[in-house]
């Protein structure tokens, strides 16, 4: 009997620690951009029920990160299907001023494979170097900076945005496309005053922008392409255009918290990270 | 079969093997929560409809709390709020206190959350109030923290710092007097980020409503390499496409420099694993 409880007490150690997460991400609130958009829907069950399919996530990748507590908004789990609450539902979709519409954003988000991707599975990743990344064949990782609450692009708009960017090296993939050997952007080059630059680009990690107008794609083909630069996206160019979108075409409920925090991403973003830049700005030119 | 389990190996074997099962089961299953909502958005939102504005005013201890709640609103408030919004905060430019409280919000903000303290920055610079004039220079000639590890390429301390120093500089430009745009300028020629230089540029010019004198008073102070600033164009909230396009064609037109090469190809196409082809829509709103 003792021999029997001892193993026991033995295996169900072995289990729990094989359950066990050990992350490094910080877990004690949410920003001010998480809360307001929290509030507005007060943790939906039936949405985040539909969204862990949609995004393909499981309790093994998001246990301990609120996978059993999925309205603790302190927690990875519960932030990522708010920022993807956003994109669900959160833009106008207005032909004459969006860049690119909820069909979109939705498509390239989503785990489901189509012609903006092939299947991939949303995982996180305990890594305070990158913002998230597409690692082939089929893993789309967010990883701290994006959780962190203190961290700057810990917002609903700006993990969203990253779901963009990630998806859009996924789409790269797809359609055979090289966008760089820097992470899947063009490296820098370093220069004899200490900064790295290409072209009009100031950090290490470059794309092109492929400049097109609002109306140039139909809602739902933000996925095409004809090999030239005339009908292309590169994926900052994209997590721009959503940002963007987010900012000036959101649904009448959108907190201004969230479009600020996507206005000021997008408008960085746009000065510094495009070879052939600047990106154009977009948000009120006014401080509110 | 009863006899084996009397065995304390095969008793462990079958222990293991359940319990790992179970937990992994348990794994595959939807999310749990406690205190979720069946409510709609839409209902809950009917439910609860956009609050008026607060006032900002008071002076010492109410002066602080009276930020702290406009904070919260400000934070929460729609599209539709945007003009009450203003209305508020350039009614609190002559109150000292409201500027001090509001200042402090900021400092204690810049480590801890950043969407918090660029919406308090926001609302500072959209005071126009000559009280925010040093607090805001302070901010945007701040030096940029050290150079730090690195995250996709960009040092995010110095992006994030950058952003706010933007919003410091909109806040100037919005001001729109002699001493605030000496600043502006000072920042379109000389602030380390281009981040920050770029704001610096497209809020002058917005301010002056994107005038030919406008631009010539910043040419004085651009920097060589980025003219370019001068002239794209920015799409704002409720623009029309084609007032966008226009600006954009005519941005494209006179710098051909900004057309991209042709996208280069990989080493092969490449298919992924399949996998999940979950389609159901999302639930109504």
């Amino acid at each position: 009997m003792k021999t029997s409880a001892i193993l026991a007490g033995q295996v169900l150690a072995l289990a729990l620690l094989s359950s066990v997460t050990w992350g490094v991400c910080v877990q004690t609130g949410a920003s001010q951009a998480d809360t307001d958009l929290w509030n507005t829907h007060g943790c939906w069950q039936e949405y985040f029920l539909w969204q862990y399919r949609a995004y393909d996530m499981n309790g093994n990748d998001w246990n301990n990160r609120g996978w059993n507590d999925a309205c603790n908004s302190s927690l990875e789990y519960p932030k990522h299907w708010n920022a993807a609450y956003l994109v669900t539902y959160g833009l106008l979709d207005n032909n004459d001023q969006s860049f690119h519409g909820t069909a979109d954003y939705r498509a390239a988000a989503e785990a489901r494979g189509s012609n903006f991707h092939d299947h991939f599975v949303h995982k996180i990743k305990d890594d305070n170097g990158v913002f998230g990344s597409f690692d082939p064949p089929d893993n789309l990782f967010t990883s701290c900076p994006l959780y962190d609450p203190s961290a700057t692009n810990s917002n609903p708009a700006s993990r969203a945005g990253d779901f963009m960017h990630e998806s859009w090296h996924g789409w790269m993939r797809k359609y055979n496309y090289n966008n760089g050997s820097q992470g899947g952007h063009r490296p820098c080059n370093n220069n004899p005053d200490g900064t790295c630059t290409l072209g009009a680009c100031t950090v290490n990690g470059c794309d092109y922008f492929y400049f097109h107008g609002v109306s140039k794609y139909v809602f739902g083909a933000m996925w095409e392409n004809d090999g030239t630069a005339n009908r292309f996206h590169s994926p900052n160019q994209v997590q721009v255009e959503f940002l963007c979108d987010v900012s000036d075409q959101p649904q009448p409920w959108v907190p201004a918290s969230v479009r600020l925090r996507a206005a000021a991403d997008a408008n960085a973003r746009s000065a510094a990270r495009f070879i052939n830049g600047p990106g154009y700005t977009c948000g009120s030119f006014r401080p509110w | 079969m009863v006899e084996h389990f009397r065995s304390p190996k095969v008793f462990a074997a079958a222990a293991l093997l359940t319990v790992l099962v179970t937990s992994q089961c348990a794994r595959r299953n939807g999310p749990q929560a406690t205190g979720a909502s069946s409510v709609r958005p839409s209902e809950l939102l009917a439910q609860n409809p956009p609050k008026p504005a607060p006032a900002l005013t008071g002076s010492g201890d109410a002066a602080r709390r009276s930020v702290l709640e406009f904070l919260s609103w400000a934070g929460a408030s729609t599209p539709g709020q945007r003009e009450e919004a203003r209305v508020r905060i350039a009614a609190a430019a002559s109150n000292p206190d409201i500027v001090n409280a509001l200042t402090s919000e900021i400092t204690s903000a810049r480590t801890r959350d950043h969407s918090r303290a660029l919406l308090a920055l926001s609302i500072l610079g959209e005071m126009r109030s000559q009280y925010a004039l040093p607090y805001l220079r302070s901010v945007l000639r701040e030096p940029l923290p050290q150079p730090g590890r690195l995250i996709e390429g960009e040092d995010p301390n110095q992006t994030a710092f950058a952003i706010l120093q933007g919003k410091a500089a909109s806040g100037l430009a919005y001001l729109n007097n002699a001493d605030s745009n000496a600043e502006v300028f000072w920042a379109v020629a000389n602030h380390a980020s281009r981040i920050v230089r770029a704001e610096a540029i497209r809020a002058y010019l917005e301010n002056h409503n994107n005038s030919g004198e406008a631009r010539e008073s910043l040419r004085r102070y651009v920097r060589k390499g980025e003219e370019i600033f001068l002239d794209r164009p920015n799409r704002g909230p409720g623009e029309r496409g084609e007032v966008f396009n226009r600006r954009l064609d005519a941005y494209l037109q006179a710098h051909q420099e900004l057309t991209a090469p042709a996208p280069d190809r990989g080493s092969g196409a490449q298919q992924g694993r399949g996998g999940s082809n979950f389609d159901a829509q999302p639930p109504r709103f």
